[in-house]
């Protein structure tokens, strides 16, 4: 049973998608959307009919499945309520993260297949974050893993006593600036935006319609919570179960939602109280967190912990 | 005829001299040009060209005569750019060609509309075959002539017409490099709606409903500088109640506008609290407007001679809803100069020069942003301005994003004021005068500043006291060539933010 917690995820992401938007028009003083939209929403598009250009090739057909089942991969080798799980032994963060790569390098393709301007720009601007985004997360989980003398978040997620050490106090900051890049939010990018101008991410999706869509999106929420679960298993592992055992279970899922609640509620209090950063400023941003990811690792080096 | 238009006869060889010498020497700014068909009359086409004077409160119409046998005449717009559209246009709708124009497209009618077909003229009827093919969309696309950037490391992004947000149609295409852009050129004119022409078959009565259709945001100016015009031509002396009733509503229009526009463009840097906060007031504003004139557009209330309904009776209600207003307008501009991501934004983003500025006759916010202290209610004082209107002027130099937004912080700020004084003062007079008579063959200019900026109507009767001609020039007809000018350096994701401190119109182009 602990073998299928990566349920969890496949269930739950549009949920937590819900609630950030809730928590977003609340901030702007709206009632908003009920916090099963994303579930209404995915729905729909699987029964909508498809529009796909005929100018494009196999990718942009192949491109949803490999980005859905890339992030499903990813999701059964993250210890989510337990650490105690047969898939875990593969757990490796770093496996994790070029999981993660392969599904945004087939969507890159996918969008530059598509053939259109706004494809190409969502592309090329993607891969610029990225660029940016992927030193500073390896970073942060070197210090993580330094720490825990492993590279598997299950050992990572075990080792309680060093979490509140300076180094990790500075690896989660800058990895809450990577989550923000990684997920496409304000500063880096806006996910409420019409305007094809200014897009990153959803530029990439433009062309996309129906079931195909319907597999990115949720993909990308699933994504999102993955991110969340990382960072929970990184710094907070706290209440996290250890064996299969009933009641430690629920109560390791208690406080697993509770935590993603309030990593959720962070992300909506970055997005309403802040404008997107110019394009060309990223990098300052993003190479701010990779000082602090940077510094946590020294820190970790020469204070030792 | 009206005292602060005079109208001036010169030769078809001279006009393009006269006019340059107008602008030298009592630095005139060409507001308007249009041509009429008076061949039933006459028997020619006749050309003007508006310029209203700097300082003093004239306007200057010189005008040329251009007989059948020869339908073409010297382009001005190599003297006076800001001319470049209006005798584009005048080519499409009169098949009159100005001669040396740098740029000989069309531009109103799109490429596949039948060529020699000139819906202006009065004699204009177009074949059942056109109508077939062009109607529904079957006639030969041919594509645009788009100016090409060439150069290593050069494309073209095409945009729109159809946009992801539901906004009107407008293409634009820019030449970028990486993210830079080097040159955009916007196309409009998708949903020409062929108002002017419209007019024509109207009473003059009827067209007030017409013209308060032109543009949604600005509808109650439209309507305001329409019977201006229609009042000025008969000779109409609409009473002090009538005028400061349509300078409050106005300046209630001015003040929804600027402060939706202001919340607007926290949209373009995804400052989503900002912009909920801006729609929220603007939408307190809307919700006056209704419980006014039961129009959230402010729409029926004008007609020709004066207003319809005593809008003076609700006086405590406008002050007390302005105060809300006002109170909540501090919070919303102190949350934005408050956020610093935001502001950054807005600095140096969409730099439009003085000089630009003043060769394309840019108008309004767009041009007291850049510096140029344009505001049709100081230079051309109307209704009850002279009486209201303080001497503060709005100007700023630097005539970027953020400049425009605080010059439309401002404008509004003194729109309430304004408002708050008008509704303290008794007006006397009844709320119309009897408006039957249109004298038959004169003409009289109307105009008012709407929030985007000067507005113009001309009109013209015929023998009949009927419309013959009703020409009008809304301000984002002369601000959308100024917009690629400040879009040009700016990066790619860069030009919505650009584009929305302009807040022009698509519709207000379609005329």
């Amino acid at each position: 049973m602990e073998n299928m917690q990566f349920i969890i995820i496949v269930i739950f992401s549009p949920l937590i998608q819900g609630i950030i938007k809730k928590l977003k028009a609340n901030f702007q003083g709206r009632v908003g959307s009920s916090i099963f939209q994303p579930y209404y929403d995915l729905m729909r598009l699987f029964k909508k009919e498809m529009v796909v250009s005929h100018v494009t090739s196999w990718i942009f057909r192949v491109a949803p499945y490999i980005v859905f089942v890339s992030t499903i991969m990813a999701a059964i080798m993250v210890p989510v309520i337990t650490t105690k799980s047969t898939y875990s032994i593969t757990g490796d963060i770093i496996v994790l993260i070029y999981i993660f790569a392969m599904g945004k390098f087939f969507m890159a393709l996918a969008a530059l297949d598509s053939g259109t301007a706004f494809g190409g720009e969502g592309s090329s601007r993607e891969m610029m974050v990225s660029i940016l985004v992927e030193p500073m997360i390896m970073l942060c989980i070197f210090t993580t893993a330094i720490a825990a003398g492993s590279t598997n978040l299950a050992v990572i997620a075990e080792q309680h006593n060093t979490i509140l050490t300076p180094s990790h106090m500075l690896a989660f900051f800058a990895f809450m600036i990577a989550i923000v890049a990684d997920t496409g939010r304000i500063p880096v990018d806006n996910p409420d935006t019409h305007l094809e101008l200014t897009m990153i991410h959803e530029g990439m999706l433009l062309e996309y319609s129906g079931r195909y869509l319907a597999l990115m999106e949720w993909a990308h929420y699933m994504k999102q919570m993955l991110l969340f679960t990382i960072v929970v298993d990184m710094f907070f592992p706290l209440g996290i179960a250890y064996d299969g055992g009933m009641p430690e279970i629920a109560v390791a899922f208690g406080s697993y939602f509770l935590k993603i609640l309030f990593l959720a509620g962070i992300m909506s209090v970055v997005e309403s109280t802040r404008a997107k950063l110019r394009f060309f400023e990223l990098p300052s941003l993003l190479g701010g967190s990779f000082a602090l990811a940077v510094l946590s690792l020294l820190t970790l080096i020469m204070i030792g912990r | 005829m009206p005292e602060n238009e005079e109208y001036k006869e010169v030769g078809k060889s001279e006009f393009r001299s006269h006019c340059i010498a107008l602008c030298l020497s009592k630095k005139a700014v060409l507001r308007l040009m249009f041509a009429t068909d008076e061949r039933d009359t006459d028997n020619c086409f006749k050309i003007y060209a508006v310029f209203s004077e700097q300082g003093r409160d004239m306007f200057h119409i010189p005008f040329f005569r251009l007989r059948e046998d020869d339908l073409t005449f010297r382009s001005i717009t190599d003297g006076i750019p800001a001319a470049h559209w209006y005798e584009r246009e005048i080519m499409d709708m009169f098949g009159l060609v100005p001669k040396y124009h740098p740029d000989q497209r069309r531009l109103v009618f799109h490429d596949s509309f039948p060529a020699n077909s000139h819906p202006l003229r009065k004699d204009w009827t177009i074949s059942e075959k056109d109508l077939n093919e062009w109607g529904k969309g079957v006639a030969k696309k041919v594509p645009h002539d788009f100016l090409k950037v060439e150069g290593e490391g050069v494309y073209e992004i095409p945009v729109g017409p159809i946009h992801a947000g539901i906004i009107e149609p407008g293409h634009f295409r820019f030449s970028a490099v990486g993210e830079t852009i080097l040159y955009l050129e916007p196309r409009m004119f998708y949903t020409h709606k062929g108002i002017e022409k419209h007019f024509e078959g109207m009473s003059f009565q009827e067209g007030v409903r017409l013209s308060e259709r032109v543009s949604g945001t600005s509808t109650f100016s439209h309507s305001v500088a329409y019977c201006m015009a229609v009042e000025r031509m008969a000779g109409i002396n609409v009473t002090e109640k009538a005028q400061a009733t349509r300078t409050l509503l106005l300046e209630l229009e001015r003040l929804y506008n600027h402060i939706g526009d202001i919340g607007f463009l926290c949209a373009g840097t995804g400052f989503t609290v900002g912009n909920a906060t801006g729609s929220k007031i603007k939408e307190m504003l809307m919700l006056l407007n209704d419980r006014l004139t039961k129009s959230r557009y402010l729409r029926g209330v004008n007609t020709i001679g004066g207003v319809t309904m005593d809008i003076l009776l609700h006086t405590t209600d406008i002050s007390l809803t302005i105060d809300t207003v006002a109170k909540e307008y501090k919070n919303l501009m102190k949350l934005l100069l408050g956020t610093v991501s935001h502001i950054e934004r807005l600095e140096n983003a969409g730099r439009l020069s003085k000089e630009t500025v003043m060769k394309l006759g840019v108008t309004g916010i767009a041009a007291k942003a850049s510096g140029i202290e344009d505001d049709i209610r100081r230079s051309h004082p109307h209704l009850i301005y002279n009486k209201i209107f303080d001497a503060a002027t709005f100007t700023r130099q630097d005539g970027d994003v953020l400049a425009r937004m605080m010059a439309r912080a401002e404008e509004a700020e003194c729109s309430m004021h304004m408002i708050k004084t008008i509704v303290e003062v008794q007006y006397e007079g009844d709320l119309q005068v009897k408006a039957d008579d249109i004298p038959p063959n004169s003409h009289a200019l109307g105009y008012t500043e709407t929030p985007r900026g000067s507005l113009f109507y001309w009109v013209k009767s015929d023998g009949k006291g009927r419309p013959s001609r009703v020409k009008l020039r809304s301000p984002s007809y002369c601000n959308w060539p100024a917009v690629p000018f400040a879009a040009q350096g700016n990066i790619v994701p860069d030009f919505p933010l650009c584009n929305k401190s302009f807040n022009l119109s698509y519709s207000g182009c379609n005329m």
